[in-house]
């Protein structure tokens, strides 16, 4: 199920974006906060988050910066081994043990 | 190094969307050329060559015409058999035991006591050829069979004709009595039905000696079945929900309980049997072409309503608001039905479906107001900050998300958002579709005209003067936007949005086209009278300037 609404999600940016070209008063936009979303989060809480932003997403609200927020991982899920991984997402813990998901840029590599 | 593959990338993608969008023009062309006009040749071609056959069977041959079974105890209805009760097909052609003169019908019942055919009176139904429509195929299943679960009883029935108690009612007046009463060895079975001058009917039918039969309303009209709207039977449960079975769809017998309506429809047309006091029992058989023949467990005794016109709406309302529910709009019903509601309410008032979109249009337009002129106050506010949007687009060159970051952060400075949002886009979708399928689908805008050339706002605009407009004013309405776009690839992609949008509207219902020029239009009026707006504002400003300049110079 998840798989499917990524990959539609994928197919949208891709080929459909030209529709509702820049038009997202957000950051990051809707679709890659829906697909950020689906990645980190409960099936039904990606669903509810999504819909959410997708209502705010409108004139009436200010828009502006809105990242993803999930509950930290727990300790033993960290990475502790210090292996070589490629980065996706950065967790950046805010308030009462959430965290943002920040998506991990390439430039930042070097 | 970076910068040369950066614009690869982007030619690359730019690419890509010219051929995704190219592609898909060409698969819909070949659909339509390849699929779906072969296809409806082809079943004319079937309908042709049924009427042959059918010739061919009244000289002699039998037919088969099987009725479903149910275990002895007729309790809900169970497993069918396919080759169960096979009953000849009547071998004489049919005869006319009775001519029923409603205002607004005139039907038929043939000599084994079924519908046999349903003229249509009234002036805005009949066909090109200024024919009245009739709404029957004659080789199908006729409304108001009756099929007994005894196969020697069904086979008995078909071979005995129908005694009618008179030969012509006239119900154009009065409520009018017919009755049908047919005697077999075994039982007789009766029919009574009441004739509404209105067109529709009441119906009840008893057998004796418990004999089990099923009662249908027959096999779909078949004025317009195209591939471009649903056809076939529909069922509505007692909780309201639709069951739609279409045509060539079939794969097995289903059984259904707790159905207060039956339904066989082509796009404009139905015949409905229904009863919203009682739940019935349904088999739903396939034919030889794997479409719906829907029957009706009668047991020996059942009551119901019926109607076979067109699926007018105020018409339906009248018999029972819930008889609404056979029209269809498919997946867009739930704003569907709305729109048809508010188009209708207008229409009152307006009496042209043209002009009824138009104010339609311009009333959405004023409900969504408050959100869009918000938008293009914003984004005017934006235009005047554009030497400083500039300043961090030169800054943040190679990196596209570091620069969207930066302009989220100038616009939350400056309070201002240019973007109008992913809702009001998306909001845009469902009232699309509402009116496409309402175009579609109701019977009061076939063949509604507007002005001049455009006779029928349900096809296509035969001069494709619509959707040139559309696209002139799409265009238009882009060049007085102020935009802020950054990459030049995504301006390019932007310019071409009204030639690509053009182009699906040249196939588009007229009526769609029509609401979305008119919808352009008074987006243009609005942008421009923001943008008068803070060009005055800006010019104020200036000659302020101005005095005070020279105000200093005379001192």
């Amino acid at each position: 199920m998840k798989q499917i609404i990524l990959y539609l999600i994928t197919f949208y940016q891709k080929y459909l974006t030209v529709i509702s070209f820049g038009s997202c008063r957000y950051h990051p936009t809707c679709s890659s906060y829906a697909k950020v979303q689906f990645e980190n989060n409960n099936i039904f809480y990606a669903f509810f988050f999504t819909i959410l932003r997708i209502l705010k997403c409108n004139p009436l609200f200010p828009g502006g910066f809105d990242y993803v927020k999930v509950k930290c991982p727990a300790k033993n899920q960290l990475n502790l081994k210090f292996k070589k991984i490629k980065v996706k997402y950065w967790k950046v813990p805010v308030k009462n043990n959430y965290c943002l998901i920040l998506q991990h840029n390439t430039t930042w590599d070097t | 190094m970076a910068q040369p593959t950066d614009t690869v990338n982007k030619e690359k993608t730019q690419k890509r969307i010219l051929m995704a969008t190219v592609l898909s023009f060409a698969f819909f062309i070949a659909y339509d050329f390849l699929y779906l006009q072969p296809k409806q040749e082809l079943v004319n071609q079937a309908n042709a060559q049924n009427a042959v056959t059918m010739e061919k069977k009244n000289i002699g041959t039998t037919g088969t015409n099987s009725a479903p079974a149910v275990n002895a105890n007729s309790a809900p209805v169970t497993k069918t058999t396919a080759a169960s009760n096979q009953a000849p097909e009547m071998v004489t052609t049919s005869k006319i035991i009775a001519t029923i003169e409603t205002l607004k019908n005139t039907i038929e019942i043939d000599n084994l006591g079924r519908i046999h055919q349903v003229t249509l009176k009234e002036k805005q139904y009949t066909t090109e050829d200024g024919e009245r429509i009739k709404l029957f195929n004659l080789n199908q299943l006729k409304p108001l069979e009756v099929r007994f679960a005894d196969r020697k009883i069904n086979e008995e029935a078909f071979n005995i004709a129908v005694i009618s108690s008179s030969s012509k009612v006239d119900a154009t007046k009065n409520i009018t009595e017919l009755t049908l009463t047919q005697i077999l060895k075994e039982t007789t079975l009766v029919k009574t039905l009441k004739f509404y001058p209105n067109g529709h009917y009441d119906i009840s039918v008893t057998s004796t000696n418990n004999a089990d039969f099923f009662i249908t309303p027959g096999f779909r009209p078949d004025v317009l079945a195209d591939m471009y709207a649903d056809h076939g039977a529909m069922l509505v449960l007692n909780d309201g929900t639709l069951n739609i079975i279409e045509d060539e769809d079939m794969e097995n017998t289903v059984e259904f309980v707790g159905i207060n309506a039956a339904s066989a429809f082509d796009r404009y047309y139905a015949s409905v049997l229904y009863n919203y006091n009682t739940s019935m029992a349904i088999s739903v058989m396939k034919d030889s072409e794997d479409s719906p023949n829907v029957f009706i467990h009668g047991k020996n005794s059942i009551s119901l309503s019926g109607y076979a016109g067109p699926k007018e709406y105020k018409t339906l309302h009248a018999l029972d608001e819930r008889l609404t529910s056979v029209i269809e709009y498919g997946w867009f019903t739930f704003i569907a039905k709305p729109m048809f509601i508010l188009l209708q309410f207008m229409h009152d008032y307006v009496g042209n479906w043209g002009w009824t979109i138009v104010f339609v249009t311009i009333l959405i337009k004023l409900v969504l107001f408050p959100l869009s002129h918000k938008g293009m106050v914003s984004m005017n506010k934006l235009k005047e900050l554009s030497p400083k949007v500039k300043a961090l687009q030169e800054k943040y060159k190679g990196d596209k998300q570091k620069a969207s970051m930066h302009m989220m952060e100038l616009y939350k400075k400056e309070g201002a958002n240019p973007m109008g949002g992913c809702l009001p886009i998306i909001l845009q979708i469902p009232v699309f579709f509402a009116i496409y399928r309402v175009l579609l689908n109701s019977i009061e805008l076939k063949g509604a005209e507007w002005i001049l050339w455009i006779q029928d706002l349900g096809v296509m605009d035969p001069y494709f003067i619509l959707p040139i407009a559309m696209g002139a004013t799409m265009f238009l309405q882009q060049k007085i936007t102020p935009n802020t776009m950054a990459d030049p690839m995504q301006q390019k992609i932007f310019q071409l949005l009204p030639v690509v949008f053009t182009f699906f509207f040249l196939w588009f219902p007229a009526g769609l086209t029509l609401y979305w020029f008119i919808n352009n239009l008074f987006t243009i009026a609005q942008q421009y009278y923001v943008n008068t707006i803070f060009k005055n504002a800006r010019i104020a400003r200036h000659e302020k300037h101005e005095e005070e300049k020279n105000h200093n110079k005379t001192k």
